[in-house]
């Protein structure tokens, strides 16, 4: 999945409680064993610099939220009303 | 000025942990310790982590042992974790835990003796000086580091009993105390001052810091709920005098024992009552945390430790704390 395109499909107003909300899917999740190293750096580095909610951010945390948590992040997203977001990850995988 | 410092064990990875911490760091905390534990991941690798992606923020482990861990080898990680993260590095030691050390077949041998002796050679070494040490519990043939070690390391130690917690006053630059209430708190306070008679020191010079089991929400219920698997395991370790300082039914302590010997969680968490998670940790809504932060305050205490759970979710905790505590309990900025 091309995460950075995925992410274009957030609206800029809805940034900040996308990023907060997958933030809360991934730190919640039971399967934080299946966070690849390189993203788990990538995340904290967006993290560090205050930049979750930007383009890079949601796509490293997007990544990260559908390995350890595919459906709870596309109930997320849900509740958020991506439905487009939400297809196109569902066509994707 | 009172700090907060807060706790995280490396049964998380590391990445969860070093999140927690930035966001601890912008909260307002001042310290973060890292438990040891052989069980879960590496502390100096989980401080390494939040060290690097941190500026501020204190950090050590709180706490390590001189058993598990040679004394050598802790002044080799902490002047090296130094070396990342200048003049914030601090460290914690204790005896550390007799069932754990036993269960990896190492003898909690002299625990007195030996935390005094790992405290004087860590503190040679991470000066840099060339240590040869004959003591009850090590002996050092002549050792030093290939390396100029930079800082002073703060070394606190991390007390329960009344001659450990008088053994941090009399050489601790801090004492982590294992407590909540302000009655075991008081007592220990009082343990820590005949430390620093006897050593001919001042109590203003040292960092006393109540280490305690922590839970925020801002629904009660829901801060109990998550206080009462820590709460358990506190009480089981508890020795008699301590329970009955608080008026805890000794059958029921020991049906919590029994239970956690055998993995019965249900009826362990369940033989929780009220008046065990009112005496072994701070739990409830922000203001009933303030109310009970301010009743440690006047104890003497000038670090308040938020340790594990701190709240049913972390991160929501943190924020509480960070937002709804830290600034009515500190006027002056972090």
């Amino acid at each position: 999945m091309e995460y950075l395109k995925l992410v274009e499909l957030i609206p800029v107003e809805k940034r900040e409680i996308t990023a907060d909300k997958l933030v809360d899917v991934i730190l919640s999740s039971k399967h934080s064993d299946k966070m690849p190293s390189g993203l788990a750096i990538a995340f904290l580095q967006q993290w560090r610099q205050n930049l979750l909610s930007s383009k890079l951010g949601l796509s490293a945390l997007l990544e990260g939220a559908i390995l350890l948590e595919q459906e709870k992040t596309l109930v997320a997203l849900r509740e958020l009303r991506l439905d487009e977001l939400v297809d196109r990850i569902k066509g994707a995988v | 000025m009172v700090k907060f410092g807060i706790e995280f064990v490396p049964k998380d990875p590391y990445w969860k942990i070093t999140y927690f911490a930035v966001q601890a760091e912008r909260g307002g905390f001042h310290n973060l310790w890292i438990t040891d534990h052989f069980n879960n991941r590496n502390v100096y690798v989980a401080l390494t982590a939040a060290a690097i992606y941190t500026d501020r923020i204190a950090l050590g482990p709180g706490v390590t042992n001189p058993y598990m861990v040679n004394p050598v080898f802790t002044a080799q990680a902490v002047a090296t974790l130094d070396e990342l993260a200048p003049k914030r590095v601090v460290l914690g030691i204790g005896a550390g835990d007799k069932t754990t050390l036993a269960s990896v077949g190492v003898e909690m041998r002299k625990p007195l003796t030996a935390v005094k002796e790992a405290v004087s050679i860590i503190r040679s070494m991470a000066n840099g000086e060339k240590v040869v040490f004959e003591g009850q519990v090590f002996q050092i043939a002549g050792a030093s580091f290939l390396f100029k070690p930079r800082s002073r390391i703060p070394i606190y130690i991390g007390a329960q009993g009344p001659k450990m917690l008088a053994l941090a006053g009399k050489i601790g630059d801090g004492v982590l105390i294992n407590a909540c209430h302000p009655k075991d708190v008081e007592y220990a306070v009082r343990c820590v001052k005949e430390g620093v008679r006897e050593g001919g020191r001042q109590f203003n010079d040292l960092d006393v810091a109540a280490y305690t089991s922590f839970s925020v929400h801002e629904d009660l219920k829901k801060a109990a709920k998550a206080a009462v698997p820590v709460v358990a395991f506190i009480v089981a370790g508890s020795p008699g005098q301590v329970l009955g300082r608080h008026d805890i039914n000794l059958e029921k302590a020991e049906e919590i024992r029994e239970a956690l010997k055998v993995n019965d969680w249900g009826r362990a968490f369940g033989a929780v009552s009220e008046e065990m998670i009112q005496a072994f940790s701070v739990c409830g809504t922000p203001d009933m945390c303030i109310e009970r932060i301010d009743q440690l305050l006047k104890s003497g205490i000038s670090q308040f430790v938020v340790g594990s759970p701190i709240g049913p979710k972390v991160k929501v905790a943190i924020d509480l704390i960070s937002e709804r505590i830290i600034p009515r309990v500190i006027t002056e900025p972090a």
